[in-house]
């Protein structure tokens, strides 16, 4: 049986060993070189640091192969691997590191020098000099063994309303089934080739490195820039023959708008899934026209549902008024809707969308509290322990089965595919100097973020967002940046929200 | 090279409502730096293509950086010789 993740490599290396496994235009690795290399990186590992369920290992290294290597080395040494953006401003970095007392950090020179601007006491290793070791069989079987499949085998950290990020904690076992309801529900086959364009941070990463060791597929790491421009992504789609994506919505739009899927064939290509946002029909359906042959995927999940909790094949056209359901939960994964009194809502009628099943986190990272909050006990079952999370996300279930998605009861956004809390935006504008106070809001219709501040002087917008960066990352960072001597206020004082967004952004 | 330089900076200027900020050199990261916003990219792209009546492709912007101007520069002058 498989009490880790990297069982998937181990058989994956076994079954398919010299087919190539990922490539990233510098680095390509066959299931068998993955397993080797990951293994000598665990060596090295076990040999310079603590390692087990209770000692996460960072990886800060760009978008490669050697992070994957790095993901399957620290599983092999029986530790939960831990992406980090490698663009990530230094101190946000550092709240991470504090939250997680991590027993060390895995990067390349560059990231090192990065690493002596911050405080921080983790031991840093680089990637070269992990690699520099021998593995040996026997203590490598001996530490893959200690796992349980419920020891958590990856921390994605994602923004916190009070810009503390929070780390969702997701078990083995999640992301072994998740890969096989993945295997079992979808045409992905050992020929297939896996155009990747999620970041190792966010989850959908999961889908591309697991899917692909299960089957023997090859994942593709498309290169970064290409995202800047569609037409030019696409012709890579079908220079490199890809067969299957999983994509955020933004990036499926910006094709579509492009007029690039009308000029550039792409007759490899058969299966596209997307999850993150709200795709809208008008894009789907100039997918749908140009590429019929595809099997089109809409999918729902938080991170903290390892990936995915829900999902929907699209069959049949959907016009511009309709909403695309977001469909029904994926094996081994529940969805209740709950109202405000926390009983199942009838067919039609809107609640709260809480999961359960194997898929979801076991909590958030040394922050018991802001975990009990949301991974709470079922309140239907009195009978025994059964943990649900409850997601913030506003359903309902319509008359075939389906969840249709509405919106959010927080002020949590999702912006191309981020998933962002203001109030983490909020809290690291009013750190600059010279902000007495600010605000910031969604603007639906044009998909940016505005940000009031209240300051003495007039700020250079340009200037106030490069600071801004330094402290979150650039896709938080607010498009507008309204600057006013003294905010609106309400008569119990509050900051008038409501009054900010009549007048300032849908009153335009 | 200066003549693309000086026509890539007009544009560059204009279309993304820069006018004579000091900050806007010709190695200054166009997009880190937050002058031209990730949209623009693309229309960067389609300027060049047809002013110079030029290809850039897929493999171009994966191999060659075109973040600054004096970069994209390069990458035209390279293409026109």
């Amino acid at each position: 049986m498989m009490n880790s993740a990297v069982c998937l490599l181990e058989r994956a290396a076994e079954k398919f060993g010299g087919r190539t496994a990922f490539e990233d235009g510098t680095l390509s690795v066959s299931f068998a070189e993955l397993r080797r290399l990951s293994r000598q990186l665990a060596a090295g590992l076990v040999s310079k640091t603590r390692t087990g369920n209770l000692y996460p290992v960072i990886v800060y290294l760009p978008k490669s192969v050697k992070s994957i290597i790095s993901f399957m080395g620290i599983m092999y040494a029986a530790s939960p691997y831990v992406p980090i953006d490698y663009a990530i401003p230094l101190s946000r970095l550092e709240k991470t590191v504090e939250n997680l007392d991590p027993s060390a950090i895995i990067t390349d020179a560059a990231g090192a020098e990065n690493l002596k601007k911050i405080n921080i006491t983790t031991d840093v290793l680089l990637f070269d000099d992990l690699e520099a070791h021998g593995a040996d069989g026997k203590m490598l079987e001996h530490t893959l063994n200690s796992v349980c499949d419920l020891d958590p085998a990856y921390i994605m950290y994602t923004s916190g309303s009070t810009g503390t990020p929070k780390g969702v904690t997701v078990s083995h076992r999640g992301v072994i089934d998740y890969t096989e309801w993945v295997i079992d529900t979808f045409p992905i086959t050992g020929e297939s080739i896996i155009g990747m364009q999620s970041a190792f941070h966010f989850d959908n990463s999961v889908f591309d490195m697991f899917a692909a060791l299960y089957m023997g597929a090859k994942t593709v790491i498309i290169p970064e820039v290409l995202f800047m421009y569609p037409e030019k992504l696409t012709e890579y789609l079908a220079d490199e023959k890809i067969s299957v994506i999983f994509w955020v919505p933004t990036v499926m739009i910006s094709v579509a708008n492009s007029g690039a899927l009308e000029k550039i064939p792409l007759p490899d290509l058969k299966l596209i899934l997307f999850a993150g946002e709200v795709m809208p029909n008008t894009q789907l359906n100039i997918w749908r026209k140009y590429l019929p042959q595809c099997m089109y995927v809409n999918m729902y999940g938080p991170t903290e549902s390892t990936d995915i909790a829900t999902y929907y094949v699209v069959d049949r056209e959907y016009g511009n008024h309709e909403t695309l359901p977001i469909g029904i939960p994926c094996a081994n994964m529940k969805a209740l809707i709950l109202n405000d009194n926390d009983e199942l809502c009838k067919v039609g009628e809107q609640g709260e969308l809480c999961i359960c099943g194997s898929g979801i986190a076991m909590g958030y990272w040394n922050a018991p509290d802001i975990s009990d909050k949301v991974f709470v006990q079922n309140p239907l079952n009195k009978y025994y322990h059964e943990r649900i999370y409850r997601t913030g996300d506003l359903v309902y279930k319509n008359g075939e089965g389906n969840i249709i998605f509405i919106g959010r009861a927080d002020s949590q956004i999702k912006l191309r595919g981020n998933r962002i809390e203001l109030g983490d935006i909020e809290a690291a504008a009013a750190a600059v100097d010279g902000v007495k106070s600010v605000c910031a809001l969604f603007d639906e219709a044009k998909q940016e973020i505005v940000l009031f501040t209240e300051t003495e002087q007039e700020i250079n917008a340009r200037k106030f967002k490069m600071t801004l960066q330094s402290y979150i990352p650039k896709y938080m960072v607010p498009s507008r940046i309204i600057t006013m001597e003294k905010f609106p206020h309400t008569p119990s004082g509050k900051i008038d929200r409501v009054g900010l967004r009549k007048t300032y952004i849908e009153g335009e | 090279m200066e003549e693309i330089k000086d026509t890539l900076r007009a544009f560059i200027s204009e279309k993304f409502e820069i006018g004579d900020d000091p900050d806007f050199t010709d190695d200054v990261h166009l997009f880190n730096e937050g002058f031209v916003d990730s949209f623009g990219a693309v229309e960067i792209i389609h300027f060049i293509e047809q002013t110079y009546n030029i290809q850039i492709t897929q493999k171009d912007i994966t191999l060659y950086p075109m973040n600054t101007v004096e970069e994209i520069a390069e990458v035209v002058d390279s293409k026109l010789s």
